[in-house]
């Protein structure tokens, strides 16, 4: 079994890298760490990077997962390929373009790109973003799938994915003590569904409500609260269409043995407890 | 007794309202929260504002202190008359640039300018620096005393304030819990003698410490440790001399009945247990 030891980014293909850097800063609050031609990442927390945009296709969009020691990392690499899937390892331009020690990538069964990093880089300065979002790390990312239940399995067979909850197909994967770091939805098509950062608490999350409607950002799910995670959320989208919520609050799974996973329906009050409403596929 | 709740707003006059404003935002770290046409505001905590700057002389200054009401304003104004200080009620224009309800002017016994005002304002916008120095608000000030002995009867016995250790004979004085809001230092002169901002660790004085000498802002003293009040600090130069500092891990004071004030040599490890030594003229240099 290969052990995830945490998300670590999420690397997004976009065509306008100006516009995205500008919605990362004013919108979302992160802090832009280094500007290249062809790349932009931020941070938002301890970690050197947790969101990359890249002049790219969407296709080749990434979630970067952290595996913990050379030894970890080689077996992953081992387990996967027994199992029929052939990870790509990283050239040492890649690794120093995402400050890793060493990186391989694969895609899950619907064809999401997956990449394993070793040693990825942390930094000694705790970050301080031009705008005062409140935002505290990244903490979550959703996936669009058209085969969640494959793309379950791979993720608690293989490595130590659990199941917290469902909501209909829709199945939230735990790595660590929250609820979760990773969720599939039930989809038409694949990618990146929305990404989750969280900030200190329910007063900042609405104070950015307002900020992003006075920004005229579209707001598509939200304010609400997560049945299964019990967090608090708003969704918005990004000029490329990406969701992005800020979360706070929510439940760890404190106890590994006794938690049991629950099936909510597929409703849109599994999505949100308070009644927001979504335009969103996924959501409703 | 006048009861002093909390040491609010510093007022400083300035020739050069522009530089001292470059100086509060992009060196010490403070939120411009008001930009008027001869005064500004600066927000360091969750009160509308602490320290502001006008144009005008830069021996102009005040400090002030929150009482709780009206009655006790009116009462203090009393007290201070009785005792023959000057008291100058503040016009409704004044305490509205103040963001007071109601306030009064007098000069202490060595001829500081004091205000005590009552409901000061607080603001619902939490305080965002625009660098990351880590201030957690405005802390306490440091006064020159031509009499430190006349000075610390007038803050102890007039006031409500309680010695919580002296540096020779200059007393570290509290109001609430907190080590001292009030520090009287022998001087020739009157005036403030620094101005103290408190931030959230040790590490975020040495980070200051090194971006004030990377900007060349002339660092006084630090960084260091006060064995008195055992907060890291740093002091460093500001627009008219004015002295600035930064501490964190001041102590607090939870039992006045205990409690007993302790004396320390009034000479450089009486202000530093490091080793750090000042060259701050009302500190002994």
């Amino acid at each position: 079994m290969i052990a995830i030891d945490q998300l670590r980014y999420v690397r997004l293909g976009t065509h306008d890298l100006s516009g995205a850097v500008d919605f990362a800063e004013r919108v979302l609050g992160l802090q832009l760490v280094n500007r290249g031609e062809n790349t932009a990442y931020f941070r938002s927390d301890m970690r050197d990077r947790t969101l990359v945009f890249f002049l790219g296709e969407a296709t080749e969009s990434a979630v970067g997962f952290e595996i913990h020691g050379r030894a970890q990392f080689d077996a992953a690499i081992a387990e996967l390929s027994q199992h029929g899937i052939e990870a790509a390892i990283g050239t040492e331009q890649a690794c120093a373009a995402r400050n890793v020690r060493a990186l391989a990538s694969f895609r899950d069964p619907d064809g999401n790109m997956i990449e394993l990093v070793l040693r990825p880089l942390n930094s000694g300065w705790r970050p301080f973003p031009a705008r005062d979002a409140g935002i505290v790390g990244l903490q979550g990312v959703a996936l669009r799938s058209r085969n969640v239940p494959a793309c379950e399995a791979l993720w608690t067979t293989l490595f130590n994915g659990r199941v917290s909850d469902w909501a209909g197909e829709a199945a939230f994967l735990r790595f660590d003590q929250a609820h979760h770091r990773l969720a599939y939805y039930p989809s038409a098509g694949r990618g990146i569904l929305s990404i989750d950062f969280g900030v200190e608490n329910v007063d900042l999350l609405m104070r950015n409500k307002y900020f992003l409607q006075s920004a005229q950002v579209k707001i598509v799910h939200g304010p609400g609260r997560r049945p299964t995670s019990n967090q608090i959320f708003l969704t918005f989208a990004s000029p490329d269409e990406t969701l992005f919520s800020f979360v706070t609050e929510g439940d760890d799974i404190a106890d590994e043995t006794t938690h049991r996973p629950r099936q909510f329906p597929r409703t849109g009050s599994s999505f949100c407890a308070w009644g927001s409403e979504s335009d969103i596929r996924e959501f409703c | 007794m006048i009861n002093l709740l909390d040491v609010s707003y510093v007022r400083l006059g300035t020739r050069d309202l522009e530089g001292a404003t470059r100086f509060a935002v992009d060196y010490l770290g403070l939120e411009i929260s008001e930009h008027g046409k001869a005064t500004i505001c600066f927000k360091s905590d969750a009160r509308e504002y602490t320290l502001c700057y006008f144009e005008g002389n830069p021996a102009d200054q005040a400090v002030a202190f929150e009482v709780r009401d009206k009655e006790d304003l009116d009462a203090a104004a009393s007290e201070l008359e009785r005792i023959g200080h000057a008291v100058r009620s503040g016009t409704d224009g004044e305490a509205a640039a103040r963001h007071v309800k109601g306030f009064i002017a007098f000069k202490d016994p060595s001829g500081n300018g004091i205000e005590l005002v009552y409901r000061p304002a607080h603001s619902g916008k939490r305080y965002r620096g625009s660098r990351d120095a880590g201030i957690t608000g405005f802390s306490h000030v440091g006064l020159c005393s031509t009499d430190v002995t006349r000075d610390e009867r007038f803050w102890t016995r007039v006031c409500n304030a309680r010695v919580s250790d002296r540096i020779g004979d200059a007393p570290l004085l509290r109001i609430d819990e907190v080590h001292h809001s009030i520090a009287l230092f022998p001087s020739d002169s009157t005036g403030i003698q620094h101005i103290n901002h408190q931030v959230e660790t040790g590490g975020d004085v040495m980070r200051s410490y090194h971006f004030l000498t990377e900007k060349s802002v002339p660092i006084t003293f630090g960084p260091g440790r006060h064995p008195s009040s055992s907060a890291r600090f740093l002091y460093f130069k500001g627009p008219d001399g004015m002295v600035f500092e930064y501490s964190s891990g001041v102590k607090s004071i939870a039992d006045e009945l205990l409690y007993r004030e302790r004396q320390f040599p009034f000479d450089h490890a009486g202000f530093c247990h490091w080793g750090a030594k000042p060259k701050i003229q009302q500190f002994g240099n």
